[in-house]
């Protein structure tokens, strides 16, 4: 018999999703403020159950789920950024007609999220993964009158699909060669895949598949594009939230399934690691639009998690969990801070094209005082500045990579960080140091709560690391 | 007892206040003054009831412990030691807080500045109960750090924003030299362990620390040829941090500039906080210090040549601050001495030298009250312009006058009648006699007994020329007020009667503090004999007065008699007089012989070309890197089927050079 239980968290988001659904169609515009409410409130409920249920290990549904402390670890890391994103989404949607489907669309991407995490068959995997996927489509384009939106949408769509079709091919590969598609049963069989010239092939499908949603280059190219697009919110759930669902499948499929071809993939997470962390840096110091930049600034920190796979060691796996985390926070904070932001500058100016131009930034310290701390908090924390939450995980994570000797790797990252620090301190400086003629904002409430939530959970890691840590090393010693 | 639980909420609601007020001062009345002090009078209040049961019962130690993270912890340990410097410190903190009430009445940024003091406080009572090193390190940091928002507190004025950045800088090099004091003590437990690091325990705990002393001393490296034991180089490193701290030679120039910040901070840094952490430190880690060969000998000798070093610059400086700021750096001196001396007394050391450093903060808290008393009525630090203030500010008057006999120490030897700086200070000098004898060396009792007849001789020609005689500006005065004249007469009463009431009793309470461990074996492993001493001559005990009374009297005709006329003595003809108005001088090799002529123009002139290179690489390597950033956009053509591309070249480029390289290795 299956314990229902342990489902809790998914099967209460899909309720909250329902309801809000069915409750959308009898509300008018003005008060679906409350959908906000009920969607926060289930993911906290599921949050809770999530961590309640911590450390259960169960398999379940003929060996297509499995539940453990990874799987949980990371539905805390989607949770948390859901929860975020719908505490600022109470503004974000106020007054608009549409705000049901919003939140339908934001909590079953969730799921299918939290389905990735604890798939343990890469056919649930796959159809979880398209799951969030076509739910982030429809959330890319929600401004369904700013072209922006509609171009980020379409293009995160078309790549999204063709990046499916290479997923779905290197599926077939391993299915064919294997004869299985569940994981435990791909790692068995996977000396008929190791002999065969289809292993690199399908590995490296299998790779651009995940790729495109870590946002890997040169699989990375929408992201720029959808993130500076898409709405601010929806932004922060596609960096900080579908990203780590990315680097979860990339965990169960290539540390589960096929760890017999380690040194291939190995190489290939090398050479992307280096190139994503390297590119993201030095392309985010030109960028004049804070939301390509935190796109970019993203990239980069995705190169960072990925050395977890060059690494391979328990205390390099941990790293890249608890940064998984870690960026959780940061990303969504900042992409929120933004939100703050274009929010200010929208309703001063309805026809505004780019609202989140560096320009606007100015004199923000002044303007609305807890966004700009906030933010200062945010970009220091990815950074990597102590004491953050940025600080803790890059600490881990680089000091695994010297530690298993791979000083090449870690110099090339310290350097990439220490690079970093340009763009995000000129931040900084815009909004303290440069002076505007703008008033002094009122900063709606929602945006506050989860603004301050954020900078919280980057603090609290940054300065008490020892329950994360313990967590995610937990997390990690599933794998190995 | 329920007081000791609370122990952690000594540092954490003056913490807490620094929040309130930053953000709240605005609301509340005169900026929010009434949260710190209602903060900092409730951790008085603990402090002094630890304090009282730690009398009563001194092996009840209190000791609070959580879990940080790895092998460290957050943890409180209050043993007699840090019991008095917790009573001291908040007490004064207290007092010097009310005072500011009526000191910083006309200033806008009060919020700031309540907010600002009580960080520094919280940060100060946090390094007095860390139970482990690296807590106490980022504490210290934070008294740093606080000390540099406060000196600089009026920006706008570039004096203060350079004294501000001199002083954050100079003790830098103090705490740079701590921290690595700490990371080589880490790192050598950790071979002593073997790596092997045992379960629950933090090791960087002092108790902790203490037990790996004889093993710490076993270590030797061979540094300049010399075979050095790692212990001795772990505690002066961390005597390096306290020197930066507490103002020795040579990182002492920081503390005369901080007199930019308002007068209430300096008596902040001088008396309550900052400058006492040095002392602190070393007393904290006495054990090691005893242990460790040949450390001691170098404390006493800086102790001692900073003391008269400074008090020789004393007696020349017009402005009142300045006086008392290289009075602060002298009686540090006689502090790190009466440390040093533990060479031949052994845990007694800690006992004197603590002991003077509470009478120290008191009768310079209210020194420094005193004065800003005095330039809140007149106007003007300049004693040259001042005179016959006295007559306008009696109490002001009594009670500096109070203060300056306990800074000179005047009491009758061999008994327990005397200012209390006489109290404490005596002993030093005595001991550093003890010391002479012991060891040959008399430098240290030389340079301590003439720096008393300095002290005495500086701080009565403040006296004398500030508060008798005739006016020589115009300027208008008043007493100030009751807010202000309140902590001072309180401070009095200590300055004049705490030593006199506590004496033997302090001393003993303090030494209690080392007595589970062996400090003669600790002796032993540094190479010192703890005897007994005989008593002095009756000419050695005698001295400090006599030289503190022929101060007073050289002072008495100079500057009220004018029995010798000192224009002809202060002149820039005469050489001594030039050397020590410009303090040695120090500035300039400071900044222009060592900072511009050796690093600068050497490096100016050696790499001429290196340093064209450097300037080259350094902004050819951002311009080349956000040049690229600006080419590499144009791959983001934002045409969707280059993007599709992308992704199929990457994919078959990416197959190719993973064959490639596992082809190749």
């Amino acid at each position: 018999m299956v314990d229902l239980m342990l489902l809790a968290p998914e099967i209460t988001i899909l309720v909250t999703g329902l309801i809000v659904l069915l409750a959308g169609l009898f509300l008018s515009a003005q008060s679906k403020k409350i959908l906000g409410y009920i969607a926060t409130l289930g993911c906290l409920v599921a949050m809770l159950l999530t961590i309640s249920s911590f450390g259960t290990t169960a398999v379940m549904f003929s060996n297509s789920l499995s539940i453990d402390a990874l799987s949980q670890f990371f539905k805390i890391v989607f949770l948390t950024v859901t929860t975020l994103v719908c505490i600022a989404s109470v503004k974000y949607t106020d007054g608009n007609d549409h705000a049901d489907e919003y939140y339908v669309l934001v909590l079953f991407a969730t799921i299918g999220m939290m389905m990735v995490a604890s798939a343990n068959d890469l056919m649930v995997l796959f159809v979880a993964f398209e799951l969030a996927s076509l739910a982030t489509y429809g959330l890319a384009g929600f401004e369904k009158k700013n072209p922006a939106s509609i171009e980020a949408s379409m293009k995160y769509f078309i790549i999204g699909s063709l990046s499916a079709a290479l997923l779905l091919l290197g599926i077939g590969y391993v299915y064919g060669a294997t004869g299985t598609t569940n994981i435990e049963g791909i790692a068995q069989n996977i000396d008929l895949l190791l002999n065969s010239p289809m292993g690199i092939l399908s590995l490296v499908l299998l790779i651009a598949g995940f790729g495109f949603k870590i946002a890997l280059v040169p699989f990375h190219m929408w992201a720029p594009d959808t993130y500076q697009g898409a709405p601010s919110l929806v932004s922060a759930l596609l960096a900080a939230g579908s990203k780590k669902m990315g680097i979860i499948a990339a965990f169960k499929v290539f540390i589960g399934a096929l760890i017999a071809l380690q040194a291939d993939w190995q190489i290939a997470f090398a050479i992307l690691a280096v190139l994503t962390m390297t590119y993201g840096n030095i392309v985010a110091l030109s960028q004049t639009s804070v939301k390509r930049m935190l796109a970019y600034s993203s990239l980069a920190q995705a190169g960072y998690i990925t050395m977890a796979f060059v690494v391979m060691t328990p205390m390099a796996l941990t790293g890249g969990i608890l940064y998984a985390l870690s960026h959780g926070f940061m990303k969504a904070g900042a992409f929120i801070a933004t939100a703050a932001v274009v929010y200010m500058v929208t309703s001063e100016n309805k026809d505004i094209l780019n609202a989140d131009h560096l320009d606007n930034f100015k004199g923000l310290g002044r303007r609305m005082p807890i966004t700009a701390l906030s933010m200062t908090v945010f970009v220091f924390a990815l950074s990597g500045i102590p004491p953050t939450a940025g600080y803790m995980s890059k600490f881990i994570l680089f000091s695994s990579t010297i530690q298993s000797g791979l000083v090449w790797l870690a110099v090339i990252a310290i350097l990439n960080s220490a690079l970093s620090l340009y763009y995000y301190a000129r931040v900084v400086r815009y909004m303290y140091a440069k002076p505007t003629d703008g008033d002094r904002v009122s900063e709606p409430l929602p945006y506050v709560v989860a603004l301050l939530l954020a900078v919280a959970g980057v603090l609290v890691i940054g300065i008490w690391p020892e329950p994360f840590v313990s967590m995610a090393m937990e997390a990690a010693s599933v794998l190995i | 007892m329920a007081m000791e639980n609370l122990a952690f909420l000594i540092p954490l609601l003056p913490a807490l206040a620094f929040v309130l007020t930053f953000f709240l001062g605005k609301k509340l009345p005169s900026g929010g003054a009434i949260i710190p002090i209602i903060a900092i009078a409730i951790s008085c209040v603990i402090s002094l009831s630890i304090t009282a049961g730690l009398l009563a019962n001194p092996e009840h130690v209190v000791t609070q412990s959580v879990h940080w993270f790895a092998i460290l912890n957050l943890g409180i340990l209050i043993d007699p030691l840090a019991a008095v410097m917790l009573s001291m410190v908040t007490f004064v903190s207290l007092l010097i807080h009310i005072y500011a009430v009526g000191y910083m009445s006309h200033d806008p940024a009060k919020p700031r500045y309540f907010a600002e003091t009580a960080l520094f406080t919280a940060a100060m009572l946090g390094l007095i109960l860390s139970d482990n090193i690296l807590q106490l390190f980022v504490c210290w940091e934070l008294v740093g750090l606080s000390s540099y928002l406060l000196i600089g507190f009026w920006f706008h004025k570039p004096g203060a924003a350079s004294a501000a950045k001199k002083a954050f800088l100079t003790t830098r090099i103090g705490d740079v030299m701590f921290l690595a004091g700490i990371v080589l003590l880490f790192a050598d437990i950790f071979a002593i362990l073997e790596g092997k690091l045992p379960e629950g325990v933090y090791l960087l705990q002092f108790e902790e620390i203490f037990k790996f002393i004889p093993d710490l001393v076993a270590i030797n490296s061979t540094i300049l040829g010399m075979e050095v034991s790692h212990l001795t180089l772990v505690t002066l490193l961390f005597f390096g941090g306290a020197v930066g701290k507490s103002g020795q030679f040579p990182l002492h120039v920081w503390l005369p500039d901080a007199m930019e910040g308002p007068t209430t901070v300096s008596a902040l840094i001088h008396a309550a906080t900052m400058v006492t952490a040095g002392v602190y430190l070393v007393a904290r880690t006495f054990p090691m210090f005893l242990a460790a060969p040949g450390t001691l000998m170098v404390v006493a000798m800086l102790g001692a040549f900073t003391a008269l070093f400074a008090a020789t610059m004393g007696i020349v400086m017009n402005d009142l601050k300045r006086v008392l700021a290289f009075s602060t750096i002298s009686q540090l001196g006689y502090m790190v001495l009466g440390l040093g001396l533990g060479a031949v007394i052994g845990a007694e050391a800690v006992g004197v030298s603590m002991f003077h450093l509470i009478n120290h903060a008191f009768f310079k808290a209210l020194l420094f009250l005193c004065a800003g008393s005095v330039i809140h009525a007149v106007g003007t630090h300049d004693m040259r312009q001042l005179g016959g203030v006295g007559k306008v500010m009696p109490i002001t008057f009594a009670t500096m006058t109070a203060a300056a006999l306990a800074l000179a120490g005047f009491g009758i030897p061999g008994t327990s009648i005397g200012f209390s700086g006489f109290l404490s200070k005596d002993p030093i000098i005595e001991y550093a006699y003890v010391f002479a004898t012991e060891t040959g060396n008399w430098m240290p009792y030389l340079f301590a007994i003439t720096a008393a007849f300095l002290t005495s001789l500086y701080i009565f020609r403040l006296i004398f020329m500030t508060f008798t005689g005739k006016p020589r500006s115009d300027y208008g005065g008043h007493e100030s007020p009751s807010s202000m004249t309140i902590p001072l007469a309180i401070l009095a009463v200590f300055a004049v009667i705490f030593g006199a009431l506590t004496r033997g009793k302090f001393m003993a309470f303090i030494e209690s503090n080392f007595e589970h461990l062996d400090m003669n074996a600790l002796a032993e492993l540094g190479g010192y004999h703890l005897g007994p001493h005989g008593h002095e001559p009756l000419l050695i005990l005698w001295m400090p007065l006599i030289v503190a009374v022929a101060g007073l009297v050289i002072a008495y005709l100079i500057y009220n008699k004018r029995v010798i006329d000192m224009s002809r003595i202060v002149s820039s003809e005469n050489p001594v007089y030039k050397l020590l108005y410009n303090r040695y001088y120090q500035h300039q090799i400071f900044v222009e012989i060592f900072s511009v002529k050796i690093i600068y123009e050497g490096l100016a002139l050696a790499s001429f070309y290196s340093d064209k290179m450097l300037d080259w690489l350094v902004n050819g390597t951002s311009t080349f890197l956000i040049e690229a950033g600006d080419s590499l956009r144009k791959f983001q053509t934002g045409v969707i089927q280059d993007y599709a591309a992308a992704v199929v070249a990457g994919v078959g480029l990416l197959v190719i050079l993973v064959k490639l390289i596992m082809e190749v290795f």
